[in-house]
C-alpha cells in the first residue's frame, strides 16, 4: 500500500465524519416507512424513527432468537439495535458500535424509551477497529455503512473477529452495478452520501 | 455512494473475508429521489446526480441489498 493510497483512506475517513457530524437529523419517517412495518415503527421511539439513515432492514432478515448477543455496526439514532434488542429480549444482549458519541447518547435515550435499556447498549468506535473482544457476539447486524468506509475488507475482518464461530452476518448496504460518472466517483459529497 | 461495491464483488469481498454461506437478497432500487430523503446526500450532490446521470438511469442508480452470512 503506498503512501498516496493511505491518505486517500485518510481523507474519505475524514470527508464520511465531518459529513456526519454535520447532520441535525436523519431521513425521516418517509425514509422509514420504505424500510420498516407498520408494527415495528409504531414500537419505536418517534425520535429514533426521526434519525432513520439506513437502506435496509437487516433485524427482519437476521433470524434473531430470544437470549442471542447482537451487535449493530454503525447504529446511529439507534433503530436496528432496538429492534434487535426486542426480537433477543431481556436474556440477550444488543450493542450498538458509532463513530460519533452523540449519537451513542442519542441511541440510549431512544433505546431508554423503547424499553430495552436494560440490555442494550452503545459504544463510541470505528467499524475498521471494533472495541470488543474476539468472539463475542451471536450475530452482527449493519445497515447501510459499509459503503462509506474505505477499508471494506478491514471491516468485515473486524465483523469476523468479533463474531462467535458459526455467527452470523445480516448487512443492508448499497451496490452500484454500474459506473457512476467520474465525477461522482471523485467527489467528497458522493463519498459521504 | 461512491464507495459502493458492485454486488458480486460484495459478495466475493464476504466470502473471501472467511465467511461461507454467503446469500444475497431483497434488492431495492435507490435512485436519486429516494437519496434526496438522506441528509448525508447534499442538495448540491443530489443536484450533480441530476445533472451527470442519465434520466433512464436515476431511479436506479444504486440498489440496497440485504447480505447474510456465517462464520464457520
Amino acid at each position: 500500500m503506498t503512501g498516496e493510497d493511505l491518505l486517500f483512506q485518510s481523507q474519505i475517513r475524514q470527508v464520511v465524519a465531518e459529513a456526519y457530524a454535520g447532520i441535525d437529523g436523519g431521513a425521516g419517517r418517509p425514509a422509514a416507512e420504505q424500510l420498516y412495518s407498520e408494527a415495528e415503527l409504531a414500537s419505536l421511539p418517534p425520535a429514533a424513527v426521526d434519525w432513520a439513515l439506513g437502506v435496509g432492514n437487516p433485524p427482519r432478515h437476521a433470524g434473531l432468537q430470544p437470549g442471542e448477543s447482537v451487535l449493530d455496526v454503525g447504529s446511529g439514532g439507534g433503530i436496528d439495535t432496538i429492534l434487535a434488542a426486542k426480537a433477543i429480549g431481556p436474556t440477550g444482549r444488543a450493542v450498538g458500535i458509532d463513530l460519533l458519541d452523540e449519537m451513542c447518547g442519542r441511541a440510549r435515550d431512544h433505546a431508554r424509551e423503547a424499553g430495552v435499556d436494560g440490555w442494550t447498549e452503545f459504544l463510541r468506535g470505528e467499524m475498521e477497529q471494533i472495541p470488543l473482544p474476539d468472539e463475542t457476539f451471536d450475530v452482527v447486524i449493519s445497515n447501510g455503512v459499509i459503503n462509506l468506509s474505505p477499508r471494506k475488507s478491514r471491516v468485515l475482518a473486524e465483523i469476523r473477529r468479533v463474531l462467535k464461530p458459526g455467527g452470523r452476518l445480516c448487512i443492508a448496504d448499497l451496490t452500484v452495478n454500474e459506473e457512476l460518472p467520474p465525477e461522482l466517483k471523485t467527489s467528497d459529497a458522493a463519498w459521504a452520501g | 455512494m461512491s464507495g459502493a461495491l458492485a454486488e458480486r464483488a460484495f459478495a466475493r469481498k464476504i466470502e473471501k473475508m472467511g465467511f461461507a454461506d454467503v446469500w444475497i437478497g431483497e434488492r431495492i432500487p435507490y435512485g436519486v429521489e429516494r437519496a434526496a430523503l438522506y441528509p448525508l446526500f447534499t442538495p448540491a450532490l443530489i443536484e450533480l446526480m441530476r445533472e451527470l446521470i442519465p434520466p433512464d438511469r436515476q431511479a436506479t442508480v444504486a440498489v440496497s441489498i440485504i447480505a447474510k452470512a456465517r462464520r464457520p
